[in-house]
């Protein structure tokens, strides 16, 4: 077979050369042209501008999508969106690189590791774009004075604080006694360890009156929050769980799942990161309890000013981190205007 | 002593070469090339940008992690197996290197630091290879139940292995290497080969010309090194022969065990330097960073002609599907097209390879 | 031919499986080209003792002498490195790989590449396998296509190539002509003649009487595990041959039938005679 190999090898060598031929004399030409050095238009009001979400499909960012387009809107900027299949650096990088090659002039981004995309980004930052972080950072998010300070800001909640909000109204809603089990994601993602890390300053604030029972993570998958709840549910650690924290919408979603599956809705009390409409249909009828709605929306329409602000050298009104606010959703406020505009959009 | 054969109808000729479709011929085998060639022009015409050396150049350094996994892919499916568990081998080196690296201290010079995370990487790759291999090829089990059964078990080892957190390398140094070029062009006419030249004085980083990204030098070493194995030597020619028949060779004396549990491995040493090229450019190592890219490096395989069934496909023909699903993958962000295309398109290409292969059987 | 040494002598050969006797004191020689055809009905008996003679199974009882020489087998891969080449029904080749590579599979052919590698040398190869199919007459014009491509009778030449090139001392064929058309036969049973006179003897299990009396010069009746009886070609017929495969009452029946059809008495299950006439 391989002989035949052969004739396909001469065949398509012959080919390749070609092949590779012709495309590096076309991709010479036209970087010779100007085509891979030249910096990203400036000079024109024509922005381009690039909003890489953390995961397609996901209504934070969708949410997110639409605070920034609206401001782009108004602003004259066009912007484009993209994301990777799953929120996995991996996935992300080549997406960032094809920006930088389709030489966008700023990159508005949820890195999906803090660590891995420090890389890819720092490519685009020397390729001349402005890179904003919004929702999760790089590095330790400090850029001002932390081992980043690369991108121009870090638009997003303050994570921790949202952690201890959370922790704080879920250990009034059991009574101020009992245990907490927290549902997290995926080590790495700067967002939820930080929630989790709040719950747990909360939780230790109660000197010992409440406890944490335990964590885990579900790689955001609903189905394999819920596995994992019901697990805790049904072994001895099950009694001792008054309350579970979802760090974002699927983990509260499967724990809500397995608590109803358990047949103890109402007895234990769940706290949900996040709020797309789901989570308020959950909390509509009672299998969760708490919604800690982010504001995805004014992350992306403030990346976007600051995006213009850099463009038009107005760096002075450009802040370093911009904390942006919680909105808390129980039963008694669900249906107030300001709960309502809150609410995640999914498309 | 030859016995004259002339009442003896010349059953001597294969069946007479249909000439006429010779065209059709050189077609079918060389459609892949025909379809990237194709797709580059048009994504060149129709989307801004997309024809550039800085793009090719990253869509080659971005594809080396799916290539190299694919590359020892293609060994196995050509034997006539298959190996599920390359995605989460590719994180549990990823990880061991990451936390090999980062334990060197600062003062170990900085490529003897890049070998230990590298030889570190390639033995623990040694483990699963050698399971998988021995199970498959002892006990007869099938492979993709056995590399499925290893895709679970290196899953749960990468993760205990990093405590559950991807693992960080402080040091400086590794990411540069992994980021690195081989030659960078300022443009005062100076150069240098594999790091920046000092004194960047007045010159922005986006006017420096880089030329051959890291990645893609390892990737092009690696992949000459692979065509070398499959087509020049004993062990390629035999990966040929046990996929055709594994009964046929086994007769012939062709060790087969030895030579599976020898392909398994190689197969997971190959997912191993991909973890490490991760590492080393992400300076960074987590259990799960190879599973996204586990069924895009079996379809790259199977778009450059390899049949599931065992016997057929080539390194040459790998790295086309690798380069058609990288292409279309970067150009489509170029068109502005909703991405979530690339998944019909990538789909549709590997239907289409599958049917040009049966369409080529029958014309043969 | 009968004062020269027998290549191959097999005394007494036993073979069982559990409860069933599968060769049963069998003994047979083979002499310097001489083609020995093996027949015998399903079951008889005749592929279990060629599989001992290749060394695929071991036997239970009696002996086999190569040359003179006792041998003993444990895998066939012994037997072939003593020159006993086995072809089977199912050719064993590599139909994704050309002739070449078939010829050399598992004994390929190397040499140093930038004085350090070994890699495969396909020219040596190449060429070796064009003399070799030039030597036994078989035309295959593109050696470098993969052998699905050609026909069956072209495979089974492949495989007897193969056997001969790595000079094959015994040849043993099971069912060479089985899934072949007419012209591939005469051409298969033609390198049987062809390697007859130049001394390798062959062993050849067929259920192809015409075949058999085509080509061989002795013929081997096996029945029921035993040597049913032993014949020279040019001595017997096909009506004595089957007789001796099928056995003295059966032949008795079918002969009546043939010639005194009259005299025959069939009985139905429903106990009504009826006579045929």
């Amino acid at each position: 077979m391989e002989d035949t190999e052969l004739g396909k090898k001469s065949l398509n060598r012959r080919e390749f050369l070609a092949g590779t031929a012709a495309v590096l004399a076309g991709g010479s030409f036209l970087a010779a042209c100007g085509g891979s050095t030249s910096t990203p238009s400036s000079n024109s009001t024509n922005y381009t501008f690039v909003l890489i979400q953390g995961v397609k499909g996901d209504p934070f960012y969708v949410t997110m999508q639409k605070g920034a387009q609206q401001m782009a809107d108004k602003l004259g900027v066009k912007l484009l969106v993209d994301g990777p299949a799953q929120f996995s650096a991996t996935l992300q990088a080549p997406i960032v690189d094809a920006y930088i090659a389709k030489k966008v002039d700023v990159m508005i981004i949820a890195a999906c590791d803090k660590q891995a995309m420090i890389a890819p980004l720092q490519r685009a930052n020397d390729a001349g774009i402005k890179v904003i972080s919004v929702d999760t950072f790089i590095g330790n998010g400090d850029y001002a004075s932390g081992p980043v300070t690369f991108p121009l800001s870090y638009i997003g909640s303050d994570n921790v604080q949202g952690g201890k909000i959370a922790g704080e109204a879920l250990i009034k809603a059991i009574g101020n006694k009992g245990g907490i089990y927290i549902e997290n994601v995926t080590p790495g993602i700067s967002t939820t360890d930080q929630r989790q890390q709040g719950c747990v300053e909360a939780i230790q604030a109660t000197n010992g009156a409440v406890m944490l029972v335990g964590s885990n993570y579900d790689n955001d998958s609903a189905a394999t929050a819920s596995q994992q709840v019901s697990a805790l549910l049904s072994s001895s650690k099950g009694a001792q769980v008054n309350g579970i924290f979802g760090t974002n919408l699927f983990s509260a979603e499967g724990a809500a799942q397995a608590v109803k599956n358990a047949n103890k809705q109402g007895q234990i009390k769940i706290a949900n990161f996040d709020a797309p409409q789901e989570a308020i249909n959950d909390l509509n009828n009672g299998a969760v309890d708490l919604v800690i709605a982010q504001k995805p929306a004014d992350m992306g329409s403030t990346a976007v000013q600051y995006g213009v602000y850099a463009l038009t050298g107005k760096t002075s009104s450009i802040q370093k981190r911009v904390p942006t606010g919680y909105v808390v959703i129980d039963k008694t406020n669900v249906n107030d205007p300001a709960s309502q505009a809150a609410i995640y959009k999914s498309s | 002593m030859k016995v004259p054969d002339v009442a003896i109808p010349d059953a001597n000729q294969s069946q007479p070469r249909k000439t006429a479709l010779r065209p059709l011929d050189i077609v079918s085998r060389g459609w892949s090339w025909l379809f990237l060639l194709l797709l580059i022009i048009f994504f060149s015409i129709t989307g801004q940008g997309f024809l550039n050396i800085y793009n090719f150049q990253t869509i080659g350094a971005d594809m080396a992690l799916v290539l190299i996994m694919a590359l020892g892919q293609t060994f196995v499916i050509i034997s006539g197996g298959i190996d599920l568990s390359t995605g989460f081998v590719m994180g549990m080196a990823s990880v061991t290197a990451a936390l090999v690296m980062s334990h060197m201290g600062g003062s170990v010079p900085l490529f003897v630091v890049v070998l230990a995370g590298v030889a570190a990487a390639l033995g623990i790759g040694l483990i699963p290879g050698l399971v998988n291999g021995v199970i498959i090829a002892r006990l007869r089990v099938p492979p993709f139940i056995v590399t499925l059964g290893m895709y679970g078990i290196a899953r749960g080892a990468g993760f205990i292995l990093s405590g559950g957190q991807p693992v960080s390398i402080q040091t400086n140094g590794i990411g540069q290497i992994g980021n690195a070029y081989l030659l960078y062009l300022l443009p005062d006419g100076r150069f240098s080969f594999f790091h920046l030249p000092s004194n960047l004085q007045g010159i922005r980083p986006s006017q420096i010309v880089q030329l051959l990204p890291f990645p893609l030098i390892l990737l092009v070493v690696v992949t000459l090194i692979c065509a070398w194995l499959l087509w020049q030597t004993r062990f390629g020619r035999h990966t040929y022969a046990v996929g055709g028949s594994e009964e046929a060779s086994r007769r012939a004396g062709i060790p087969v065990v030895r030579h599976t549990i020898l392909i398994y491995v190689f197969s997971a040493l190959m997912a191993s330097l991909a973890g490490v090229l991760y590492t080393m450019r992400f300076s960074n190592g987590a259990a799960d960073v190879g599973d996204p890219l586990l069924l895009t490096s079996i379809a790259a395989v199977i778009i450059g002609g390899a049949s599931l069934l065992g016997g057929e496909g080539t390194i040459l023909g790998t790295v086309i599907g690798a380069l058609i699903i990288a292409i279309i993958q970067n150009g489509l962000i170029f068109l502005g097209i909703n991405p979530f295309w690339q998944f019909i398109a990538v789909g549709a290409v590997i239907i289409l390879a599958v049917l040009v292969d049966q369409a080529k059987k029958k014309l043969v | 031919m009968a004062d020269v040494q027998p290549i191959l002598q097999v005394k007494d050969l036993y073979k069982r499986f559990g409860g069933l006797i599968a060769v049963d004191h069998v003994s047979l020689e083979i002499h310097p080209g001489e083609v020995i055809g093996l027949l015998g009905d399903n079951g008889a008996g005749k592929s279990t003792l060629i599989k001992m003679i290749s060394g695929a199974y071991k036997p239970d009882g009696g002996q086999i002498l190569l040359d003179g020489e006792a041998v003993s087998f444990s895998t066939p891969l012994e037997a072939r490195r003593r020159g006993i080449e086995t072809i089977y029904q199912d050719l064993a080749l590599c139909e994704n790989l050309d002739a070449s590579a078939n010829i050399f599979l598992g004994r390929e052919r190397m040499r140093h590449q930038l004085g350090i590698f070994r890699v495969l040398n396909r020219s040596y190869m190449l060429r070796e396998s064009r003399q070799v199919l030039d030597q036994l007459d078989i035309r295959i014009p593109e050696l470098r296509n993969p052998i699905r491509q050609l026909s069956g009778g072209q495979r089974q030449a492949v495989s007897i190539a193969r056997a001969v090139y790595w000079k094959a001392h015994l040849m043993i064929m099971d069912e060479p002509t089985a899934a072949l058309g007419v012209p591939e036969q005469l051409k298969v049973l033609e390198l049987i003649r062809t390697l007859r006179n130049q001394g390798v003897p062959v062993l050849l299990i067929s259920h192809n009487m015409q075949d058999v009396f085509a080509v061989a010069d002795r013929v081997i009746v096996m029945r029921r595990g035993s040597k049913a009886g032993e014949r020279r070609i040019s001595e017997t017929n096909e009506n004595e041959v089957v007789g001796l495969m099928v056995g003295a009452e059966y032949t008795r029946v079918v002969k009546q039938l043939h010639d005194a059809p009259e005299e025959m008495h069939i009985t139905t299950h429903d106990e009504s005679e009826k006579e045929i006439g």
